[in-house]
């Protein structure tokens, strides 16, 4: 698979997500030239199971669909930041509900129209539900909160700041368990602090993708749960999918014109629209995708129970949004800790090094409170080890620290990749109250200490608990793909683009995972 | 901006009327986008171009085709009178109005819900799937905050939880938001129309406890409606009847769908503001063409004057619409009240913007 990832020059968080889950040749935004009889569709990542369904479309109707695949949060800051206007023609996003509370976002988009729906839900291995004593169609969010503080359920979910799937259920829980009536207010969420730190203490995986969730899910085999959209969940086969029967928030997947478009492309978004919505697509996308119809005449594909569900109402404003986000990140979740195992070796020298140290300068904005934070510059051998915590009284003093460490990096010395590595496992151990991982930068290939067979050996050593840890390897100057993708491989990571993004979107997407 | 000034493409294939042979007058005009589908439906450009005309349309929210510029076009066509009124009197357009349709607006339930409602004193229900909303029942339950749990009955619905509440377009954005405050400060002023600050800060605490209970809203009453057909969304949502009506025609499956009437309502009226001597023309002929009466009918529209075209073509669905209408018309605010009541009831508080 080839990443196209120069869009990432521009838009950091978003570049690499669209590789995250399908092979097809992503088209930069920037050349993203229009094109007469095609639209150029900015789409949530999860639709890019949608192509049998976009190409029976395009048969019916002659029009050509270009999809670029974003996350949802993503693709409305595009949106708000005015970067949308001219590279594309229609927004296909799983809700409209956080962008219509950015109003230079909101106002940039035009006839919306929903085209399928999907639940939040909470898909749980069959053995659980019967441990659990569960009648899968009573559960209340209340009742999965229990079970996490018992201690008998674990769960993966993606991250709220980037996945829209992560967003939706954190609304969901947090207006369930404060017990809101109504739309959430920030007094709601103050209220249920204390019973949303206990929720969230079960949750084991942490992800910035859907399709990666599902592969460390599968990995790890302890975790108990998923929670995302009942039609991820319902795919996999292998889960018990429960839409708790006190609310959940559904994604509603509007196609909407772009305010910027020419009449006739408008025309085109129309025609579009009115041929998802008949009766033979709305049947195809049922079957292929398992989201629910929105035409009566239309039934839910098998297995997707009719039951009716409260609506938890999305907030009706931004302060309680991002507030709640705040909250999820800073109070609510475990929170991360990260060794950051970077390469400052001779090659470094220059421009490499200065991007280096811009690029992680720029990243501690985006460090969270309480999050752990190690960094473990190398060349021939570890060269020190700085810790810094982001304290919640003063997350100043932890970051100007990473900051001033950051500026005294220097470049000399060889390649020493995986001893590097090796200390960075040592030094971690195992710790179930956050989410560790090691990131790996390096701009050239291993050339001292141990090799790949020696850490493939110290890898197969360590306890369980250590061997959860993933190595997010980036691809940064003249590095081995092939190496690092191993490294991935093994330790259950995933591999960041900076050859052909940048250095920063790379840190910076990576957040999702930590 | 607060009110969505998008313009949605709605272009009508220009046509020669094939008995005629001569070319038609092509006339352009801004219409509400609840009537795209009319102008859009093959029929109705046949029988347009019968009379010699072709329509081309852009839709556009109601409450925003005063602040776009329509030179150029024949004729505007919102949903209700009151921007209309305005516009007429920006472009100087002669007085009446065409009104070639109306339409009430509804609330949507299903059968549960509405039973609920029904043994609770806030609603009646008559036939199978169509009852009464007794508006003033309601508002008094929303400024008491009273949840699905306290009414009883409601435990036998796992959906019938939280608060009890209509929910609603966005009313500074979509008209149907906007009419549902006209309709319900109406109410909550003792059956008074709300005209001046007094008023408006008397009806302001209930009206903003309306809209914030629903947190995000839709933008368009087409999205609310599809929502809920397909089950999501409140147990109450507010559309035009013309959304039900149409359906209906088209012998969709409505499920256990139920149409509360509020007993008291507003009208939608699809009023015609002629720019031109030909956009005034299409005014009548759309009021008086039995042929596009028929057809608005097919949308679900009530045509004004006779009521004989709605009620045959609504004779098989008389167990979903209340083929007379018997509840009562509250007057819509001027359009500046209405804007003023819209943006207290979103409240700006909350708004970072």
């Amino acid at each position: 698979m080839r990443r196209r990832t120069a869009f990432a020059v521009a838009l950091t968080a978003t570049a690499a997500l669209l590789t995250a889950c399908t092979a097809e040749e992503q088209t930069p935004a920037e050349n993203n030239e229009p094109i007469p009889g095609t639209l150029r569709i900015l789409a949530s990542s999860e639709l890019a199971d949608m192509k049998p369904v976009w190409e029976q479309v395009t048969k019916d109707t002659g029009i050509e669909l270009r999809p670029t695949y974003m996350g949802t949060l993503d693709a409305i800051d595009l949106l708000a930041k005015d970067r949308a206007k001219g590279s594309y023609d229609a927004v296909w996003l799983a809700s409209n509900d956080y962008l219509r509370l950015r109003p230079e976002a909101a106002e940039q988009v035009v006839s919306e129209t929903p085209v399928m729906s999907s639940p939040v839900a909470i898909g749980v291995k069959p053995e659980t539900v019967r441990e659990l004593g569960w009648k899968p169609e009573d559960v209340t969010w209340s009742d999965i909160d229990e079970a996490v503080a018992d201690g008998k359920l674990t769960y993966g979910m993606t991250d709220p700041s980037r996945s829209n799937s992560g967003f939706s259920t954190l609304v969901s829980v947090a207006s369930a368990l404060s017990g809101a009536q109504s739309a959430l207010t920030d007094a709601d969420v103050a209220k249920a602090t204390p019973k949303l730190k206990e929720f969230f203490k079960g949750q084991q995986l942490t992800s910035g993708s859907s399709g990666w969730l599902a592969q460390a899910y599968d990995r790890r085999g302890d975790v108990g749960a998923l929670l995302n959209y009942e039609s991820v969940l319902k795919a996999r086969k292998d889960l018990t999918v429960i839409r708790p029967r006190d609310g959940v928030v559904t994604a509603d997947y509007p196609l909407s014109s772009l305010a910027s478009s020419s009449q006739d492309v408008r025309d085109d978004v129309r025609r579009l629209t009115d041929a998802l919505r008949t009766p033979e697509i709305q049947r195809l996308i049922t079957q292929r995708t398992l989201r629910r119809p929105v035409v009566a005449s239309v039934p839910p594909a098998a297995g997707l129970d009719t039951g009716r569900r409260r609506e938890l109402p999305f907030p009706g404003n931004r302060s309680v949004a991002d507030g709640l986000l705040d909250a999820y990140e800073n109070k609510l979740r475990r929170p991360s800790r990260t060794v950051y195992v970077l390469d400052t070796s001779g090659s470094m020298e220059g421009d490499r090094l200065d991007g280096l140290k811009k690029a992680l300068t720029d990243l501690t904005s985006d460090f969270r409170d309480r999050e752990e934070v190690t960094l473990m510059p190398f060349g021939s051998e570890v060269k020190s080890v700085r810790t810094h915590v982001v304290e919640p009284e003063d997350p100043q003093s932890g970051l100007d620290a990473i900051r001033k460490d950051t500026q005294g990096l220097s470049a000399d010395g060889d390649t020493a990749i995986y001893t590097s590595l090796q200390r960075a496992y040592e030094r971690l151990g195992a710790d179930r109250d956050t989410f560790t991982s090691i990131v790996l930068m390096t701009d050239g290939e291993n050339t001292a200490g141990a090799g790949p067979d020696d850490f493939e050996d110290f890898y197969d050593g360590l306890t369980r608990a250590q061997r959860d840890i993933p190595v997010f390897p980036i691809l940064f100057g003249d590095s081995d793909r092939a190496e690092l993708e191993h490294i991935a491989e093994l330790t259950g990571g995933r591999l960041f683009d900076a050859q052909q993004g940048s250095l920063d979107g790379a840190f910076e997407e990576i957040r999702g995972y930590q | 901006m607060l009110l969505i000034g998008g313009v949605v493409a709605a272009v009508v294939a220009g046509r020669h009327t094939e008995d005629q042979g001569t070319a038609t007058k092509t006339v352009r005009g801004v219409i509400g986008s609840e009537k795209a589908e009319f102008f859009a439906d093959p029929d109705v450009v046949k029988a347009l171009a019968a009379q010699g005309y072709t329509v081309k349309t852009e839709a556009s929210g109601s409450w925003a085709m005063e602040g776009l510029d329509l030179k150029g076009y024949d004729f505007a066509f919102p949903s209700s009178q009151a921007p209309a009124d305005e516009l007429a009197d920006k472009y100087t357009a002669q007085k009446p109005l065409p009104r070639p349709f109306y339409s009430p607006l509804v609330v949507v339930a299903h059968r549960g819900a509405a039973e609920v409602l029904a043994a609770n004193g806030l609603a009646t229900l008559g036939e199978k799937n169509r009852g009464t909303l007794k508006m003033a029942a309601y508002l008094d339950a929303a400024r008491r905050d009273r949840t699905w749990q306290q009414l009883k009955g409601a435990e036998q619905y796992g959906e019938l939880t939280g608060t009890l509440y209509i929910a609603t377009t966005d009313p500074e954005t979509s008209n149907s938001g906007a009419l549902y405050l006209a309709a319900a400060s109406y109410v909550a002023n003792g059956g008074k129309v709300v005209t001046g600050d007094a008023d408006v800060d008397r009806t302001a605490p209930l009206l903003r406890k309306l809209v914030s209970v629903q947190g995000a809203q839709q933008s368009s009453t087409d999205a609310a409606f599809r929502d809920f057909i397909s089950g999501v969304g409140n147990p109450l949502v507010l559309v035009y009847e013309s959304q039900v009506a149409s359906l209906l025609a088209q012998d969709q499956s409505v499920d256990d769908l139920t149409v509360l009437y509020p007993d008291t309502t507003v009208n939608s009226d699809h009023t015609i503001v002629p720019l031109t001597e030909e956009g005034r023309a299409l005014g009548e002929l759309l009021s008086t063409d039995p042929q596009l009466r028929k057809l608005a009918v097919r949308h679900g529209f009530r045509p004004q004057g006779a009521t004989a075209e709605f009620t045959a073509a609504t004779a098989d669905h008389t167990t979903y619409l209340m083929q007379k209408l018997t509840v009562r018309q509250a007057p819509v605010p001027a359009s500046e009240v209405l804007h003023d009541m819209a943006r207290r009831a979103r409240g700006q508080t909350g708004d970072p913007a």
